[in-house]
Parts: C-alpha cells; structure tokens; sequence
C-alpha cells in the first residue's frame, strides 16, 4: 500500500462526498415541503390556543413574537358543557360510536370473506371476488337514496326504520366499506403459503382455529392499514351522516364543525378547537396500528 | 405406531382425463421406513397427500394401523406430514411452532414441555427454542419441522421431499439424521423423493411410481440387481443404466445378440438364452450399468464393444467416460488412472451376470 491514494480510491472519496452534499440538498427540500404541509395544521392549532376576541386583530402568527397569547380558554369552554347533546363532547361519543363499530365490523367480515375467497375449495369463488371489486366503483352517492327508500321499507315491514339512527349510518358505512376490505385482504391473503393451513389441519386445527391462529396473527399487516383506511374514511365522512342523522339530537363531530361554519358569523374559535380535537383521535389511531406494519412477517414460513 | 396399506388406491383430478394415481397398492409394515421414488409429476407427492388426508380418495382404499381412513378429517389419521416447504408458522417461536398441534388436542402443559424438550433434545435444537422461524437457518427449520412431527408421536410419519430446500452438504447430514431418528423411533415412515440416492441410502423398500403407475417395490438391493423393468433399471442407480436395442441370431448350439450396427455382441450364456426362447422375441433391449463396463477384452461369455471416447468427467477415484458406438450412446465408469483422450477407441465388456434383457415393446424384465 503506497502512501499516495491511488486513482480510484481518490474517485470514491470524491463521489462520497458529493453522495453527501446531495443528500443533505434532498433533507433540506424534504423538510421544507414538510414544514409547508404542516402550516395549516400549526396554524389551526395556534388559533385554537389564542383567545376568540384576537381572532379578528391580529394573526396567528404573531404568536411567536408574543407568546402570551397563548391560552386553554376556548378548550375549557367547549369542553364545559360536559356530554350534553349539542357538545363537542357529544359529538366526539356519537363519532366514536361510528366509527369504532364499522372499523372492527369492516375488518372482521373482509377477513372472513378473504379467507374463505383465497382458502374455500367452493365454485364461483373468483367470479364473486370480480363482482365484490367492481363493487369497488360504485359512489357511494348513488347509494343514498335508494338506501333510505330501503330503510323506510323496513320500518314498513319489521317496525324497525333503521334511518336516523346510528345502527343505519354503521350499516351503510360497512355495505360500502366491505369491497375494498375484502379486495385488499383477499390480495393480501393469497401470499400466505397453504402449506401453513395444510400443516394446522393435520395438527388438529378446525377451520375457526387456523383462522384465528393463523391466518389472523399473519394478516395483522394488512388488517391494521385497512382499520386506519376505515377509520379515518368513516371519521371524517360528512355526507352520510348528514343523510342519515342530519336532523338528530346527537350527531357526529363533521356535522358539529359544519353547523359552526354554515352561520354568517362563523365561530371560527369554535371551529379551530373542534378541529384539533378531531385530528386527535385519527393520529392515536395511526400511531397505535403503526407498529404492525412489519414487513416480512412471513419470512421463515417456507424453505 | 403402526402400519400402512394402500389398496388399488387411485386420484382422477376433476377436469384431468388422465389418472394421477393408478390403482397403486402397497403394504408398509410397522416401523419400516419406505421411500417413494419417481420423476416429477409421477403421482408420488399425491399418494402421500391421499394417505395425510389433504386430497380425496377417487377410489380404493388408504388404511392405517387397522381402520380404514378414507373418510377421516386429516387431525383423526394420527399422522404427521413434513412438508417440503417446512410450513412453520413464522409468528410463532420454534417451541409455538412444535406444541401448536399438542395444544390443539388440550395435552396438559406440563406433558407437552416434556414431549417438545425430549424432541429438541433429539434434534440439537434446545438453544433455539425461543427463536421465531425466521432468525433459524435453513437446517434448523428442517429439524423443527422434524421436531413438530416427532413431538406428536403419530402412528405413521409422513415426509414430502424435505431435504430438497437443502444444500448438497446439509442434505447427506440431514439425511443420515433421519435414518438414525428411525432408528431410534422405530417409526414407521412414508419418504418421498425424486433423489433415488436419497431413496436407496435411507430406505428399507422402495416403491417406484411412474405416470401414476407403481412400477416395482421392493429392497434397494432388489432394485438395484432385479429391476422389474427398463423404467426402473433406469431409474435406479447413477448415471442411469445404458440401453441399446438387440437383434437375437442363432449360431451353432446356442444364441447371440448384435446391436444394429454390428458394434456390440453378446454371447449369451444358458440361462439368458433360454429367457430369450422363453420370451420368443427375435429383438431385445440390452441394459448394462456403468459401473459394470470394464476396459478390457471380453473373456468368455458377456457383452463386448468397441466404442469411441466423447465426452470425459474427471470425478476424483473415477471417471465417467461417454462413449459412442455406431449410433449408441454408453456410459461407461472406468478408473481415473486409465490413460484417456477424447477420440479414443476403448473395447469395453461386461460379464454375462452384469447383463440385464428387456422386452423391446413392454420394457420387462426378461425372466
């Protein structure tokens, strides 16, 4: 080995160190177009933290030069009024009363449905799975309509009229989420190797126990990104509710920001804290479903 | 433990005209190991499958111990399948992956860290038993799904090609490991494998399935010396038997055969003659192994050519020598300090015992 770095070591140190620059050109844009996504997040948050009466003074972000501005007050009043119907606190409970029921109903059935599409042994099964994907085209505005027509029936018939009612909103939301439950479980499923359900069965496994035993724990993946989808989809859904419990008592909190907008005089504190109490309950879930997306789960399963 | 017969056992897939099994029948004794050989495709791995219960029975009839099992879930056989792909369950650790089936049939705890310390013990595998699948290599997953098998104490093992994910080195030490695990169970064991080296190595029997068909059963040693016919002569042994097509000729007091070309001829001595008289064919189809060509002048009754050096295969002790002679090709092992060059004329010959006849159109053995 000479002293003098030959040729080509000199190459690689000079290609490291461009490597580097680059690398440090690409942290420095990425977090700019992160900081320029979060602007309207941060803002929203710092106009829920700021009293109402400066709302129309000054702007947000004068926060930063005067930090005092910075208060609970518009949380403890909306949060003052405690459960009562009309509340944010109410309409936090009815949205959590949607959307956790069409979320594990949403991942319970595709899972079902996947399994017995992807492991079933009976006729037709991939002429259903084509029918179930172009299910997934339908908008679901189409379906408004004829679907009140169809709960008014049933009232009719069975004396139970499901429409205004949270049960009504929970069925049309898991009728629309189940095609593409079923498309992503199904394609997820069919990457497990039979040889694994082959291997319970002679063990002893029935069918419930595979499933759950294994199927399920390897799906996990797949389970948790759907759940989030069906979370956030149903969370954040303003027209179905509005259809099915636009006149009720309690109603969730897409319809309690949308009155607090609609007035002429908007309550903009009210709309900014509500928000934030929103994005909540999503970025918990998020960040509590993350730690399933392993990638790899089924290394070792085979060869 | 017990045994296993398949009687006139066949499978028809649904939309397939051909059968995948054809009226197999076969007795596996109690405690014997037994392989099942044959090219891929040959209906082997679904006989196998039939016997585990995973595909349906088209008809005959599969019997363990003594109740006949056709109709019984895969779990009320009392078997244990090892799956050539392993099929561990990844999110469970090696000791999950071999309870799984102990806990299923709600064996008491206690009885279970027994049977699966006992099986680790057995398979070197005590220092991993907190691993998941994928933190194992190659050669540790073949032994827990060995350990699954074992720790289940089935009337019947059932292995499907499990040393075929392996590397050349694992696979003659696994290989030895299971013969020395039946050994030690004195289980019964079904083997298939399209490796007849693995088959003759491990096996106490060997059923050879061709086209769905079983060709013969019987010892290594029967195969190897009395192949019922061209398909197993061929299949058996490595490099497989050479074949060459005969005209029989009479001559003076006895018979002799001539290939085409006039190459080869055998003198055939009293008993072959009278399998040919016997047989009444005017062709026949010669088969000698390579390892029983010898380099040197025939004396006395047997088989001698001359052939030309093609191709050499330098193996150490030996050499595989690819000959032709006319329009045949040979295969002949010779010893690798033979002086050789390509385009060589050898005269090679084999003895009259090392001779093997088969009917030119069914492929049978001459008797």
């Amino acid at each position: 080995m000479s002293q003098v770095p030959s040729v080509r070591e000199r190459r690689t140190v000079g290609l490291l160190k461009r490597l580097r620059l680059s690398r440090a050109v690409v942290n420095v844009i990425l977090g700019l177009v992160a900081v320029f996504w979060l602007v309207p997040t941060i803002s929203l948050l710092v106009i829920s933290l700021r009293p109402e009466s400066l709302f129309g003074e000054s702007g947000w972000w004068t926060v930063f030069t005067a930090p005092s501005q910075l208060t609970w007050g518009n949380y403890t009043t909306i949060f003052s009024q405690g459960f009562a119907a009309g509340g944010v606190l109410d309409s936090l409970t009815t949205s959590l009363e949607i959307t956790i029921p069409v979320t594990i109903l949403v991942a319970l059935i595709s899972s079902l449905a996947a399994y017995s599409l992807v492991f079933g042994s009976w006729r037709g099964r991939d002429w259903i799975f084509l029918v179930i994907v172009g299910l997934m085209v339908v908008p679901l505005q189409v379906a408004l309509i004829p679907v009140v027509q169809l709960y008014r029936e049933m009232g009719n018939l069975f004396g139970l009229n499901p429409y205004g009612t949270i049960p009504g909103v929970i069925i049309f939301h898991v009728a629309f989420g189940l095609p593409f439950g079923i498309f992503l479980m199904r394609n997820f499923l069919t990457g497990i190797p039979k040889d694994l359900l082959e291997a319970g069965r002679i063990e002893g496994a029935g069918e419930w126990k595979i499933f759950y035993s294994i199927v399920l724990p390897l799906a996990l993946p797949a389970i948790a990104s759907l759940a989030i989808f069906q979370f956030i989809w149903v969370w954040n859904d303003l027209l179905v509710a509005l259809v099915f419990l636009g006149g009720n008592v309690h109603t969730p909190l897409t319809i309690f920001l949308y009155d607090q907008t609609r007035s002429l005089a908007a309550n903009y504190w009210i709309v900014s804290t509500g928000a934030v109490v929103s994005i909540f309950v999503p970025l918990i879930v998020f960040f509590s479903f993350q730690r399933y997306f392993v990638r790899g789960v089924l290394a070792g399963a085979v060869k | 433990m017990s045994s296993v017969t398949l009687r006139e056992l066949t499978k028809q897939y649904a939309g397939n005209a051909g059968l995948s099994l054809d009226s197999v029948s076969l007795d596996v004794a109690h405690g014997e190991f037994i392989c099942l050989v044959g090219p891929s495709g040959c209906g082997k791995t679904t006989a196998l499958r039939m016997i585990a219960g995973l595909e349906s029975v088209t008809s005959g009839e599969i019997e363990i111990g003594d109740r006949v099992v056709n109709d019984l879930a895969p779990r009320d056989r009392d078997i244990a399948l090892v799956f050539q792909s392993y099929a561990l369950y990844p999110h469970m650790t090696v000791f999950g992956n071999m309870s799984f089936g102990l806990k299923i049939r709600k064996v008491p705890k206690d009885e279970i860290k027994a049977a699966v310390t006992d099986a680790a013990r057995i398979l070197d595998l005590e220092q991993y038993l907190d691993r998941k699948p994928a933190q194992l290599s190659g050669g540790q997953r073949q032994r827990v799904a060995l350990g699954r098998a074992i720790v289940r104490n089935p009337a019947a093992f059932l292995m499907d090609e499990p040393l075929s994910n392996l590397d050349a080195k694992l696979r003659v030490q696994t290989r030895a490991e299971i013969a020395r695990l039946h050994h030690r169970l004195g289980a019964t064991m079904i083997y298939v494998t399209h490796d007849q080296v693995e088959a003759m190595t491990m096996a106490d029997r060997i059923a050879v399935i061709n086209l769905g068909k079983l060709e013969q059963v019987g010892s290594p040693r029967e195969l190897y010396l009395r192949p019922a016919n061209q398909f197993v002569a061929g299949f058996i042994g490595s490099p497989s038997m050479n074949f060459v097509p005969m005209h029989v000729e009479s001559i003076d007091g006895g018979i002799r055969v001539v290939s085409a070309g006039g190459d080869m001829d055998v003198n055939l001595d009293d008993v072959e003659s009278a399998m040919i008289h016997r047989a009444g064919v005017s062709d026949v189809v010669l088969g000698v192994r390579p390892e029983h060509l010898d380099h040197r002048p025939r004396s006395g009754r047997g088989l001698q050519l001359s052939a030309s050096v093609d191709v050499i295969e330098f193996l150490g002790n030996d050499e595989h020598v690819h000959l032709s002679s006319g329009s045949h090709e040979l295969v002949a092992i010779v010893d690798a300090r033979t002086p050789l060059t390509i385009g060589d004329t050898l005269t090679l010959s084999a003895s009259s015992e090392a001779i093997h006849l088969f009917h030119p159109e069914t492929g049978v053995a001459l008797k």
